[in-house]
């Protein structure tokens, strides 16, 4: 099937299977590696994406329901060389360790700051419950997703 | 730098997602492999028939055993074929003796053809009989599944201190119990991936995330009959280890068909085969019998552990000989008669795990103390600090520890950091308010432990690095070779620090090259809590060395040092006297729950955790994974069940097997580091990050008995197990 999905600004057009994943869409398709597969069955969130703005798991979606759809990941989360908050909080806060579940949680809790940008610590745990991380214990991924909402104004 | 929480060297990739792991990187031309595994727990192959996965288009090669040059692996011991299946003249490689063997490996264009393929291969087993139960395995009429295992038993570890008889005949009070711990899935986010090519000079080089890139290397070359000049490793980032990628699992296959094929070849598991298809935290049975006079004083100890070691060694029988230790805790008691055993059975492969055998034998020892505490009817802080191990204390092997034994100050700390005032000579524990609820009851626990830093009982230990140190007037830039694994744990960061603080220069100028067997020398597994103290102090005599070629007007000065700590020595076969290790980690937690006794739902509402670190190098660092160590300690207590029946895994997804997510860890996690110096470690550091999972365990037992005068004796304490014996106790909706 003949898709048009547009990815970090860029419109790719491709002919696919329709049984192909989002997530390897943007894997093997396009190359962009920053968007991980950690259970296969949409538990631990690692493949956490943007579609038209909200988040979402990339392997519960086909290729072909984004057909014509506008898609952020990790690598355009940044403007430019300049890291969007969120990632400047991850870094300065130590939210990660291993690293491989962090574009999900970037991508899971920028997308939720726009729905409650003066989340209380509570409503950041319920937002992040379907993202794993096996590393941190999460209480760092916690304060530095509070960090990222009282520097974004929040 | 030493002390300051410096930022992670690897951030800025992590968080804009450039960083690579194994499974990102592509070369041009790189083909699929895909293993094919055994369907079997115990049987003999007698034929293999690959002509319908051959034939399939796309199919580039099908392996089996026979295309294996020396057919053996392990870790320790070379007691697992690398493709099981006839054809190879290594014996006994033509049994299957788990699910988790591989017997043919396929080489396609893509991963789906692959994928296609391993099905068509159509394997004939001749079954054997199997024995899944670690105690029914040690039998005499049980299924053998190594020759030269009598009894399936890989070792056999005793202590023999004092006087058992009159151990007992002093002794007011006498607790026993049976423990029993389950299965660990380390669950780390990365599924296992790799890519095997030849590289530039003509080795045959694999990128894999691990935790050893030398022994990698070694157990490639090892089993492709190869000189270790021509095998290279490479780690990339890795998606978390924990143990689990301690040992092999896509890398000698990997190297195999980029070497025969002299082609880039591919893989990544899925989530279901990394499950499947690597080893365990080991599940253990342990019998234990304590005596203490009425003054709180233990005066004899006996355990028999069993731990199941599944059907090939990994590194068991070390795991076994640190519970062995562990198992009657830290605590110095005359009279001590200990036998452990590891076992093989038709079982998924156990290995090792934060902790190494740690956590099991805390498990009974603490909750042992914990149940002295109530007979004795006294404070579980009291009586520890009555019997806790001090500078000059014995070991149970007969040895003193090394110098800078902490227990003593970490229990303190802990208990007042948390619930326990001093007063009147003694330790009084202050309980919060119980709910309105009264479904919802609350409980404190305590328990404490230490754990090895680095490989103990003779284990050849040691580790190397390389300071360069290039400019002229002044130093301009200091290069570090340190081979040293970071799984996320963040050494490398802390590699940068202390090289740093070893030469003198600030951190900007200093350019780490590591995890690459072609550019450094072993670094020794990032494993045992080791990395930062065995690293640090290579580091620091390297720079040493550099310094002074430097001031000797070299340009650029370089040197090399291997760090050697001071030897350690195996257990006495009949007495188990030894000197185990040459540096220790001492922790202690606290832990409130609240048991809801209907639903049988155990929240850890706080964590208090006070671990000796010695000197914290990077203390955002620490806390990190003072955290991570205690989430992943409570899903092992609590939530993580992995199931096996007759040695297949049930449940091999993140769907089935449950690990903590964000709304399941503690609300309150307390870190209290201490800093009192080992006088080994580099700047006074310890090593710190396995610690805080071995007292948790117990610590919420303690809890939970707290909570509602009930004794788990069996981990997980999975709701559907809670409620159970709540009911039998007449607790709960009956």
């Amino acid at each position: 099937m003949n898709v048009s999905i547009t990815i970090n600004g860029t419109v790719y057009e491709r002919d696919i299977e329709p049984r192909m994943l989002l997530v390897h869409f943007i894997r093997e398709e396009l190359g962009l590696t920053g968007t991980n597969i950690g259970c296969d069955t949409s538990q631990c969130g690692a493949c956490t994406i943007h579609m038209d703005g909200r988040s979402l798991k990339s392997c519960t979606c086909l290729a072909v329901q984004a057909d014509g759809r506008e898609i952020t990941t990790i690598e355009g989360l940044a403007d430019g060389d300049n890291l969007h908050p969120m990632q400047e909080a991850f870094w300065d806060n130590h939210g990660l360790q291993c690293g491989y579940c962090t574009p999900g949680m970037i991508m899971a809790s920028t997308a939720f700051l726009k729905d409650n940008p003066h989340p209380t610590e509570e409503e950041i745990r319920h937002a992040l419950e379907g993202n794993f991380c096996r590393c941190t214990g999460y209480q760092n991924i916690v304060k530095s997703i509070k960090a990222a909402s009282e520097k974004m104004g929040g | 730098m030493i002390g300051q929480s410096m930022t992670r060297i690897d951030a800025l990739g992590k968080v804009t997602g450039e960083t690579p792991y194994p499974g990102d990187i592509n070369l041009e031309g790189q083909l699929w492999l895909k293993m094919r595994f055994s369907d079997r727990a115990h049987a003999r192959i007698t034929a293999i028939d690959t002509s319908q996965a051959e034939a399939l288009p796309g199919v580039v090669a099908v392996f089996t055993a026979k295309d294996v040059p020396v057919n053996e692996y392990g870790l320790v011991i070379k007691d697992q074929p690398v493709i099981c299946g006839p054809g190879s003249d290594m014996p006994g490689s033509d049994i299957v003796r788990t699910y988790m063997d591989c017997v043919a490996v396929v080489v396609a264009e893509t991963d789906a053809i692959a994928a296609k393929a391993v099905k068509l291969i159509d394997v004939t087993y001749e079954d054997l009989p199997a024995v899944f139960d670690m105690e029914a395995a040690m039998e005499d009429d049980a299924p053998q599944l190594h020759a030269d295992s009598p009894n399936n038993i890989i070792c056999h570890y005793r202590i023999r201190k004092g006087d058992m008889e009159a151990g007992w005949s002093q002794a007011d009070v006498v607790v026993e119990g049976v423990y029993e711990t389950g299965y660990q899935e380390h669950a780390y986010l990365q599924p296992e991936a790799g890519l095997g090519y030849i590289d530039e000079e003509g080795r045959v080089t694999v990128i894999v995330g691990g935790q050893w890139v030398h022994e990698d290397q070694e157990q490639i070359y090892h089993a492709l009959g190869l000189p270790p000049e021509q095998v290279r490793v490479i780690y990339p980032a890795i998606g978390g280890a924990f143990g689990g990628r301690e040992d092999m699992s896509v890398q000698i296959v990997l190297a195999l068909a980029a070497w025969k094929l002299q082609r880039p070849v591919k893989t990544i598991w899925s989530r279901e085969e990394s499950i499947l298809h690597h080893h365990k935290r080991h599940p253990m049975r342990i019998y234990s019998k304590w005596g203490a006079t009425k003054d709180g004083k233990i005066v004899a100890a006996e355990a028999k552990v069993i731990g199941d070691a599944g059907a090939y060694n990994y590194t068991s029988n070390k795991v076994l000989g640190n519970t062995n230790l562990m198992v009657t805790g830290p605590y110095e008691i005359d009279n001590v008669h200990v036998d452990t055993y590891g076992v093989y059975t038709n079982n998924i492969p156990c290995g090792a795990f934060r902790g190494f055998g740690g956590p099991q034998g805390a498990f009974a020892a603490e909750a042992q103390m914990n149940k002295l505490a109530e007979a004795l009817g006294m404070d579980p802080v009291e009586v520890r600090m009555k019997n806790v191990l001090r500078e000059g204390s014995l070991l149970t092997v007969g040895t003193p520890l090394p110098k800078g034994v902490t227990i003593p100050q970490v229990v303190e700390a802990c208990a007042e950091e948390s619930y326990w005032r001093r007063g009147d000579g003694a330790w009084h524990l202050n309980r919060p308010p119980q709910p309105d609820n009264p479904a919802l009851r609350r409980g404190i626990g305590f328990a404490c432990g230490f754990k090895n830093v680095g490989f103990s009982f003779g284990f050849p230990e040691q580790n190397w690095a390389t300071i360069e140190l290039h400019g002229g007037a002044e130093i301009e830039e200091v290069i570090v070779r340190q081979a040293g694994a970071d799984v996320g744990q963040g050494a490398h960061t802390v590699f940068v620090q202390m090289t740093a603080e070893a030469v003198g220069v600030p951190v900007e100028k200093v350019r780490l090259l590591t995890h690459d067997t072609a550019k450094t020398q072993t670094s020794g597994s990032s494993s045992a809590s080791r990395m930062t103290f065995m690293s640090g102090n290579a580091i620091r005599g390297a720079a040493q060395q550099a310094l002074q070629l430097w001031q000797d007007e070299e340009r650029p000065a370089i040197a090399t040092y291997q760090y050697k700590p001071p030897k350690t020595t195996p257990y006495h076969p009949e007495t188990g006297e030894s000197e185990p290790n040459f540096a220790y980690g001492y922790v202690a937690e606290a832990v409130e729950v609240e048991v809801d006794i209907e639903t049988g739902h155990i929240h850890v509402i706080k964590v208090v955790c006070a671990n000796d670190v010695g000197v914290a190098i990077n203390p955002q660092q620490i806390t990190g994974q003072i955290e991570g160590a205690i989430v992943q300690a409570q899903g092992y207590a609590i939530m993580e069940h992995l199931i096996s029946n007759e040695g297949k895994i049930q449940n091999p997804f993140l769907s089935t097997y449950l690990i903590p997510t964000v709304l399941d860890v503690p609300t309150e996690v307390k870190s209290v580091v201490l800093e009192l110096a080992d006088p080994r470690g580099p700047w006074g550091a310890r090593g710190m990050a396995e610690m805080p999972f071995i007292p948790l365990a117990p610590a919420i037992t303690a809890a939970v008995h707290d909570a509602t005068g009930v004794w788990f004796d069996e981990i997980p304490m999975t709701p559907d197990r809670v409620v159970t014996k709540l009911r039998e106790h007449g607790i709960g909706i009956l």
